[in-house]
């Protein structure tokens, strides 16, 4: 499959997550706000938080939730703070935020975990703490993870090289990815994919060497959307697919989100 | 005659005693303006093996042939509070050579061997890839090359290796001469305090 | 383990209640619809590199190793070094006018070629330090060690009481030329009166390039120091090529070096003509045989008296004075045994 470069939106400040929500909008955290953006790429409201936000999420009732140190912060779609949720414990660094029928999930850096709540903010299980170094692998301080239609937590485990596939109670189902630095389905370097998306497939991005990448569901590489129109420099690019293809991914340093498109073969 | 002799030895003397208090007096105001140990590090802010930019390049390694010191003075040092940690340290190993059955890349990265690693933490026997690794550098054997540093260097890795100056080897002399050589002015001179703490690297986005 | 409740409680308003004062002021900000708003900084964000795994996080007692390090040679081992330098020159003057040994001079040369030279590798030196000094007295921002201070002037107050005796038993690079001097010749006075300008030449432009700002002074002393290379073991290979030169020149003519290059023994030389004590041909109207002008290599000797300047404290006078020295001692023992036994 082929992608096309066809937006590269200006983030207005720093930017680290981004979403999209199921109106085609996109929304992006960063610095200690968030920013909405329309379908065409122009910003349309943007409002602060309390803290940096590092990541993003945005509910199927519309509901924005941006993930902070020490904290949760919920806002509706126009900006106004509908609930916080706080504690240091389990929402150390919350560098990624996901859905799913029932509970919202929360990668916390500080633990190297992923945190599982129900809708009204209980905690519930860890996912991915079961295991000899108890946690994931993140040298990169990020941890980032999509949910598939079932319920699926696809989560990247870079220090490991690959994607893993856990229950929302926190079973490993499986992976898939190595390391090879040749191959290009393969992740590169010390620790990659440092960030996941999860729609129709499973879309990675990497660092040293920047690049994104699209593989369907059983681990088959499916193409590589892009690869040298990243600063050198990036880190930790987070990345967000939308209902129709296409894939937004942030460039951390120049502070803009790269827009691509899948060509129709 | 022993009064020629007199005033002789009277302009001696004087002459002597003058010069002794010009150098007394040199002296003394000199020892007030000493204050503390100088001495050479390396600005890792500036050093093109761990500052940003130029990711993939070949690592500079002037640090070794320009040292007057037979071995270099310059060593590459782990700072192991900002390490990874990592399984497949892009520094330990040669990232590009062959993966081996164990999932690592078979060739080890220094040309002299000089970095051990160190399983830690709760140790997984089976599996490599479950483990901590500590990566310590020995001194007797780095000679300062900077190839595991320019590896290390963010974004590939985490910047937690740079090339510092070390005192037990450094003659500290007036001009280093690595400085001299060196294309980014990358030798400073520092109160020896300021010269022990850890380098400061710039960091990736 | 997990906390049960973490949501802030309280209804939608009550939530207002616990909230900060400035949810307040952005809500009330934000009710009417404003778009803009100043972004709150208040925690700055941690940069990748702070969340490295830490101990705690790898656990199973792992500790974080320290970082090594390695400080310089201790202070009180250089205090050591200049309390040597000035009980080397103290044994240099008692051996040359004292005892007037050569043979006991040499050793203690030897001595100190090896522990100045090569152990110490030549540095610091008082040659050199004329360099720290002149930076130190011309640039405020300059800081130079008292021992480096001590280095420059202890040869300086020797030489103004006893002439030269650090050149003669204590200077690693004096000592190592004198190790070579196997046939030196007599240099014409004209010609070594010439070559001694280079002194003066190479004095001013070590002065003038270490007076200059930091970015581009230049420590030349240091930088053409000949034998240097000998005394660390390695080098590039033009400045050994230079110090094979100069020692292979050693061997005709005396301690080239020292006579046409040395900036630091134009210093020396001032000071040793002020000196009281020194080196001296005692005026003999019976023997006057100028066997010592002969054996000295360093035309120190102008019509049978010492010219102190050029004296290199080496003591060859004394040694082949049938009057003084051990050549003396020697003879007188012989008479003592030839005495006693007729």
């Amino acid at each position: 499959m082929q992608y096309r470069h066809v937006q590269a939106i200006d983030g207005k400040g720093g930017l680290r997550g981004i979403a999209v929500d199921s109106h085609g909008q996109l929304c992006a955290a960063g610095d200690s706000e968030i920013k909405v953006f329309d379908a065409a790429g122009r910003l349309a409201r943007r409002w602060p938080t309390s803290r940096p936000a590092h990541a993003i999420a945005v509910a199927s009732d519309g509901a924005v939730y941006a993930g902070e140190a020490g904290q949760i912060e919920i806002f509706d779609g126009a900006g106004k703070l509908l609930d916080a949720w706080r504690d240091e414990k389990p929402l150390g660094r919350v560098t990624a935020i996901g859905f799913t029928k029932d509970s919202v999930l929360a990668g916390d850096a500080t633990d190297r975990a992923i945190r599982r709540f129900d809708r009204n903010g209980r905690f519930l299980n860890n996912i991915g703490k079961d295991n000899p170094v108890n946690g994931l692998l993140i040298p990169n301080g990020v941890v980032d993870f999509g949910v598939d239609a079932q319920g699926v937590v696809y989560a990247a485990n870079p220090g490991k090289h690959r994607v893993e596939r856990y229950t929302p109670g926190g079973e490993l189902l499986g992976h898939m990815g190595r390391f090879d630095m040749l191959d290009p389905a393969g992740f590169t370097g010390c620790c990659n994919p440092t960030n996941v998306a999860i729609r129709d497939g499973i879309y990675t991005t990497e660092k040293a060497g920047p690049r994104v990448k699209a593989y369907d569901f059983s681990g088959k590489l499916m193409a590589v959307i892009a690869t040298n129109l990243f600063d050198a420099n990036c880190k930790n690019m987070s990345i967000a697919v939308d209902a129709r293809g296409r894939v937004y991914v942030v460039d951390t340093v120049k502070a803009a989100i790269l827009v691509f498109e899948p060509v129709k073969a | 005659m022993s009064e020629d002799l007199t005033r002789r030895d009277l302009f001696g003397t004087v002459a002597r005693g003058t010069v002794l208090a010009v150098l007394g007096g040199g002296a003394g105001f000199l020892v007030k303006k000493a204050n503390g140990q100088i001495v050479w590090q390396v600005n890792a802010s500036r050093c093109i093996n761990s500052r940003l930019g130029d990711a993939g390049a070949e690592a500079c390694s002037l640090c070794t042939t320009e040292c007057v010191v037979a071995l270099s003075a310059v060593r590459a040092v782990n700072e192991y509070s900002k390490c990874g940690r990592c399984n497949i340290c892009p520094a330990y190993f040669n990232i590009t050579s062959a993966v081996n059955e164990l999932g690592q890349p078979s060739e080890k990265l220094c040309p002299r061997d000089a970095i051990v690693r160190k399983a830690i933490g709760k140790v997984d026997p089976e599996d490599p890839a479950n483990n901590f690794y500590e990566y310590i550098i020995d001194e007797e054997k780095c000679d300062g090359c900077g190839k595991c540093v320019m590896k290390c260097k963010e974004p590939l890795g985490l910047g937690s290796i740079t090339l510092r100056v070390r005192y037990d080897r450094c003659v500290n002399c007036n001009y280093c001469s690595i400085l001299k050589a060196c294309p980014q002015n990358a030798l400073m001179q520092l109160p020896i305090e300021q010269a022990l703490e850890p380098a400061q690297v710039n960091r990736a986005g | 383990m997990p906390h049960p409740r973490m949501r802030v409680r309280g209804g939608e308003l009550g939530k207002l209640k616990h909230a900060p004062p400035w949810v307040i002021v952005a809500l009330l900000v934000l009710l009417p619809g404003a778009v803009r708003s100043a972004p709150a900084q208040a925690l700055p964000y941690q940069r990748p590199v702070d969340t490295a795994p830490q101990a705690d996080s790898i656990g199973g007692g792992y500790k974080t190793p320290p970082v090594q390090k390695p400080l310089p040679r201790d202070y009180w081992l250089q205090i050591v070094d200049v309390v040597a330098l000035a009980a080397a020159m103290g044994i240099s003057v008692w051996l040359v006018l004292r005892r007037r040994s050569r043979r006991w001079l040499t050793a203690l040369s030897i001595g100190c070629l090896a522990y100045f030279g090569f152990y110490r590798e030549g540095c610091i030196c008082p040659i050199g330090s004329l360099q720290n000094v002149v930076v130190a007295l011309t640039d405020p921002k300059y800081s130079i060690p008292m021992v480096v201070t001590a280095t420059f002037v202890l040869p300086l107050a020797a030489a103004l009481f006893f002439g030269r005796a650090f050149c003669g038993g204590v200077c690693a690079l004096g000592a190592i030329q004198e190790l070579v001097a196997l046939k030196p010749v007599q240099v014409p006075r004209r010609l070594d009166w010439a070559l001694g300008l280079l002194k003066y030449v190479y004095l001013g432009l070590a002065v003038l390039f270490a007076v200059k700002p930091a970015l581009v002074r230049d420590f030349l002393i240091c930088r053409f120091d000949p034998f240097v290379g000998f005394f660390r073991r390695t080098g590039a290979p033009h400045m050994l090529m230079l110090g094979g030169g100069f020692l292979v020149a050693g061997m005709f003519v005396g301690r080239p070096y020292c006579r046409y290059l040395c900036p630091y023994g134009v210093l020396l030389a001032w000071c040793t003509r002020l000196a009281r004590r020194g080196v001296t041909i005692t005026p003999d109207k019976e023997l006057d045989c100028g066997l010592c002008a002969g054996a000295c290599p360093y035309g120190a000797i102008e019509k049978m008296r010492a010219v102190r300047r050029n004296c290199m404290y080496c003591a060859r006078c004394y040694a082949s004075c049938p009057r003084d020295g051990e050549l003396a001692h020697a003879k007188a023992g012989l008479a003592q045994v030839s005495g006693a036994a007729s």
